[in-house]
């Protein structure tokens, strides 16, 4: 699609020929030691700091209470960083008004404007940015196909399916082309079905539009599905920033390693070639030099154990022990199991299991051999209470 | 619901009693109006319309009658703006003096109307405005004023506050935000309180009483005045008439904005 020159006028940028020269060198959004003080406890956001490159589909990932949403305020312009400073394009933007920002936005309830039809909401922030009226129909009528929803513009937002109010607010978040779309968990309250459907939507749309966004999530599968990074926060502080892949095959402390994939933790202290835990050394990798006794937690994801209940079967891991299964959970496609290890002082670990003719072989209470390969756990320094 | 047979006809019986008093003035009322007779009486002796024809023959209820339109009109034009952005202001701002300014503009309903007539009879009396009916409009509107807010703040108080964000985003400045996207959202509270106000000041008694003098006497004020003399049923045609025009105020209300949101509000 064709890329249409805005006629509105962009206060943010004020020497337009210097704004593209940055924009094209430098990262599209830049976050520099911003910190968000509400004045009650910690601070909501602590020394947050990223780049963005031009066109990359960024997800911040956290629990509630992590300061995710707040970060993704203050780029937006709602809350102002008490330290720091955020730039878009290169310039910074804490003294710039939101309206004056030229940035999109998908509110978490999405806040179409209820007395407006879908089309006059996807045409307000052309009027309001002053675009040229003759041209505001046929580019309403665009942006409607482009979410699809071609056709159903003339009708009230109460008249539309959740899925297409979704649709609607995209539209409207795109229509002016921004240099930078916001979602603030806009699918969170949406079903499975519906919410996987609007992921690969939301993908595909600004990838066709090529536009930098930045997405808020609490759900770690679409953080995974729908991103090229992943930052991960955790009370208010920035814990990793990494491509989904990397997110999940090296998290980069304890915290991200629970937070992503169903992971196990094993107690012990650093033993050469692994974790000592109970006695008995388990083979493990520690992500970064870690020495001999120091305490620590070996993080292993439930696919990378195996078992079986034949225990030859595992001959080729690094490790093996027996344990005794407490707990099958029947996922569909596969099994979760929690067996418990006595030989490490009863400690439980979850397994994903995929194999559909042993299920019925390993129900609760039976006895089954588990083991992984070295470079599967990985070892943490456990937290200094 | 699973109710006993005895549960039923007490509820019953309850809702027809409230019913039959709620409704027995009106209907007392609206029966005088079409006596034959001479003397207000119900039940009514005989069928006639006289009485109808008679109130509209009389150039002094018609004069009051205008007059009173007039109070209703300056009424609602003072309370309207004053209003709007005070209900507003409550329900969205976290002001320092909040509660303090909620109980003053409250205050008005704590005081005897009898109190604030004569406040504002002496008030207007020192300025040299008694005798003019503009007064009377504006002590209208500042005695039912908390009508008028609490209409507006139970609108504004269902607005949620990323309306307001999201319209900056898509480039609204604050005032364009508050005409396209506030506003909009509090008009059901604004019609709401505005209807209220007009039929409040239309039939506005004792305040009225004590700022009007004989040039420019209300309709309230102009049937209490007959009532001293004879009652004859002429004054139960006015009174049919009030009740008519409050009747198609809830109308109007019902056909703009629904009534559920009149009575949900808080």
């Amino acid at each position: 699609m064709g890329r249409i020159r805005q006629q509105g006028p962009q206060p943010m940028i004020r020497d337009a020929a210097n704004a593209a020269q940055a924009a094209k060198a430098g990262p599209a959004v830049s976050v520099r030691g911003v910190d968000m003080d509400f004045g009650a406890g910690p601070l909501a956001v602590a020394d947050a700091g990223f780049d963005l490159a031009r066109g990359r589909f960024l997800t911040i990932l956290g629990p509630s209470g992590s300061g995710k949403t707040t970060l993704l305020r203050m780029i937006a312009g709602f809350q102002t960083p008490t330290r720091g400073e955020i730039f878009i394009n290169g310039e910074p933007v804490s003294k710039v008004a939101p309206h004056q920002r030229a940035i999109g936005m998908v509110f978490q309830k999405l806040a179409l404007f209820p007395h407006l039809t879908a089309a006059q909401n996807v045409a307000f922030p052309l009027k309001m940015r002053r675009f040229d009226a003759r041209g505001i129909p046929a580019r309403v009528e665009q942006f409607l196909d482009l979410v699809r929803l071609g056709g159903l513009g003339g009708r009230r937002i109460h008249e539309l399916s959740g899925g297409q109010q979704q649709r609607v607010a995209i539209a409207r978040a795109l229509v002016f082309q921004p240099d930078l779309l916001l979602l603030d968990e806009p699918l969170a309250a949406l079903d499975r079905k519906l919410r996987e459907e609007m992921q690969l939507e939301f993908r595909r749309i600004q990838r066709e539009l090529g536009v930098t966004t930045i997405n808020v999530t609490h759900d770690q599968r679409e953080a995974l599905v729908m991103s090229d990074e992943v930052i991960v926060m955790e009370a208010g502080r920035i814990q990793q920033n990494a491509r989904p892949v990397d997110l999940y095959r090296d998290p980069a402390n304890a915290f991200v390693a629970n937070f992503i994939g169903v992971t196990s933790f094993l107690p012990g202290r650093v033993a050469p070639g692994g974790l000592e835990c109970g006695g008995i050394l388990c083979p493990g990798t520690p992500r970064q030099a870690l020495a001999a006794g120091t305490p620590a937690r070996g993080a292993i994801r439930a696919e990378q154990i195996r078992m079986a209940a034949d225990g030859a079967a595992l001959a080729g891991l690094d490790f093996r022990l027996q344990g005794q299964v407490r707990d099958a959970i029947f996922e569909g496609e596969r099994q979760l199991y929690e067996v418990v290890l006595p030989a490490l002082g009863g400690i439980a670990v979850q397994v994903y299991h995929h194999d559909a003719s042993d299920f019925a072989l390993t129900a609760p209470g039976q006895t089954v051999t588990v083991g992984w390969n070295r470079r599967d756990m990985i070892l943490f320094p456990a937290a200094v209470p | 619901m699973n109710q006993s047979r005895a549960q039923r006809w007490v509820l019953g019986f309850f809702v027809l009693l409230a019913l039959v008093m709620l409704s027995a003035p009106t209907v007392v009322v609206m029966g005088a109006s079409v006596s034959a007779g001479r003397m207000i009486a119900f039940p009514p002796e005989g069928f006639s319309l006289q009485w109808y024809g008679k109130i509209l023959a009389a150039s002094d209820l018609r004069q009051a009658f205008g007059r009173t339109l007039v109070v209703a009109l300056i009424c609602t034009a003072v309370a309207l703006p004053v209003g709007t952005l005070a209900g507003i202001a409550l329900a969205k701002f976290r002001l320092r003096f909040a509660g303090a300014v909620q109980v003053y503009l409250l205050l008005p309903f704590t005081v005897p109307l009898i109190g604030s007539g004569i406040g504002m009879m002496l008030a207007f009396g020192k300025m040299g405005i008694l005798g003019q009916l503009w007064p009377v409009g504006i002590a209208c509107a500042v005695i039912n004023l908390p009508f008028m807010i609490w209409a507006v703040t139970a609108s504004a108080a269902a607005l949620d506050p990323d309306l307001e964000l999201a319209a900056a985003n898509c480039g609204a400045g604050r005032v364009q935000t508050f005409l396209s996207v506030t506003l909009p959202a509090v008009t059901p509270g604004i019609i709401t309180g505005s209807l209220l106000m007009f039929i409040l000041a239309m039939n506005e008694f004792l305040v009225s009483l004590l700022l009007v003098d004989a040039r420019i006497v209300t309709l309230p004020v102009q049937i209490y005045n007959s009532i001293r003399s004879i009652i004859t049923p002429d004054l139960a045609a006015i009174s049919v008439v009030f009740i008519v025009m409050a009747a198609l105020a809830i109308a109007l209300l019902d056909w703009l904005v629904g009534l559920d949101i009149f009575l949900k509000s808080k």
